[in-house]
């Protein structure tokens, strides 16, 4: 079982995410054994390193759901959505959707940056955090 | 016919030639019409792994896809008044805040620390003129945030950075993306070749030192986006004019079946939605307009 698929399928559209940190933790470890579980569920929870722990963009890269500036930011790759291997990634912001772009070579950029990339999805959502400020983002878009 | 547009560099502009082009801007913004440019641009920015056909960015149309975003909204002005033009702004010499592109009868200047928000000049939102709507974030006010001195320190390019893109002797190069290692193209637009690598240059650069409304998705929300676009289009203007004999857009042709860019980029031969303009007719702008 592929661990973001659960997660995926749960990602929260609305305003209230559906995932808590611990039933998330209890996902990825239930679907995936050992290690890999365990960094995956370590970047998630601690959010401590931008980068994915395989290569830039990597398919592998770890859900994430934590709390950055204020801000709960959720994200999850796309189950089968890779192109050349990088999946596109579905992200809230205080659950309102950040749209993610994929650049050829692996990396990621965003709505509020369209002038660069980021090696992660998650690094390219924490900057659009530090970006808007104390700013909501549309709804709509 | 009406007699040839001309571009002047925005520094050459009289007081009353800058009111007339932000009245005509405004009213744009009143009728509506401003705020469908901001849509089309925001549709139309596609990233380049996204394995899609894109257009106006990272691609070898960024050019021709521009010329002609500028020219529709050029015609917009000038059905408002047939003497405004789009000026254009030369980033390599009008480079601090304190330039007269920044004053309060032209776009205003930058935003205040807190919220970046634009506070001066006609595009202010307490001006009552200036509303954003189609952006990513729920601000109704411009917003500009000059060198990124609390994120990351920004300055615009400087002329060496644009003269290394003018020295390139062909238009683009496979794989016709932001990973172009040669060609005028990727080197104006200013995407690095290196994959991962954390660097920008020229055009890409000036939307990070704008900032603000600027650095993302709504950049058309803020004015400047068309003297900067005037500018990049100067640039390949000057460029062709510096290589004569070289093919002036590549690829010729569609990229064949199997290789990865076959679908995905406009050939010479082929036409640029959302206009469905032939990218043969945007090559040359010297029967539509000039610069000064």
């Amino acid at each position: 079982m592929n661990p973001n698929a659960s997660v995926t399928g749960a990602a929260p559209g609305g305003a209230r995410p559906l995932l808590t940190r611990r039933t998330l933790a209890l996902l990825l470890l239930g679907g995936a054994a050992g290690t890999t579980a365990t960094f995956a569920l370590r970047t998630a929870v601690t959010g401590s390193e931008g980068r994915a722990p395989t290569a830039a963009g990597g398919a592998a890269a770890a859900a994430f759901d934590e709390t950055y500036l204020g801000r709960r930011i959720v994200g999850a790759a796309v189950p089968g959505s890779e192109v050349d291997g990088t999946p596109a990634w579905r992200v809230t912001v205080d659950g309102r959707r950040l749209h993610l772009m994929r650049r050829a070579d692996g990396t990621y950029m965003s709505m509020v940056d369209h002038y660069a990339t980021y090696p992660t999805a998650l690094a390219a959502t924490r900057a659009a955090v530090e970006e808007i400020g104390h700013q909501a983002l549309r709804a709509r878009i | 016919m009406a007699a040839k547009t001309v571009r002047q560099n925005q520094r050459t502009l009289t007081k009353a030639q800058k009111r007339r082009f932000v009245d005509a801007v405004l009213t744009l913004k009143r009728q509506g019409r401003y705020d469908e440019f901001v849509r089309t641009h925001i549709e139309f920015y596609l990233g380049d792994g996204e394995g899609r056909t894109r257009v106006a960015h990272m691609a070898p149309s960024f050019l021709p896809w521009h010329r002609k975003f500028l020219l529709e909204f050029e015609r917009a002005l000038q059905r408002v008044d047939p003497g405004v033009s789009v000026p254009y702004w030369d980033w390599t010499v009008d480079r601090t805040p304190a330039v007269s592109l920044w004053a309060n009868d032209f776009l205003g200047g930058n935003g205040r620390r807190s919220d970046h928000q634009v506070t001066t000049g006609p595009f202010a939102r307490r001006h009552g003129h200036w509303d954003i709507t189609e952006s990513v974030t729920d601000g109704d006010f411009l917003m500009r945030d000059f060198g990124r001195p609390d994120h990351d320190p920004t300055g615009l390019p400087s002329k060496a950075e644009l003269a290394e893109a003018m020295r390139e002797t062909v238009y683009d190069t496979d794989p016709w993306n932001s990973l172009s290692p040669g060609g005028f193209r990727n080197k104006l637009e200013g995407w690095s070749a290196e994959r991962g690598a954390r660097v920008w240059y020229n055009h890409n650069r000036v939307h990070r030192w704008v900032s603000g409304h600027m650095l993302g998705a709504g950049s058309v929300n803020d004015p400047v986006f068309w003297l900067h676009h005037a500018f990049v289009d100067l640039c390949w203007s000057r460029w062709r004019a510096h290589h004569p004999k070289a093919e002036p857009y590549l690829p010729l042709r569609e990229p064949p079946i199997g290789d990865p860019q076959h679908d995905k980029v406009v050939p010479a031969n082929d036409t640029l939605p959302p206009w469905d303009t032939p990218v043969h007719d945007l090559l040359d702008h010297g029967d539509l307009y000039r610069y000064a």
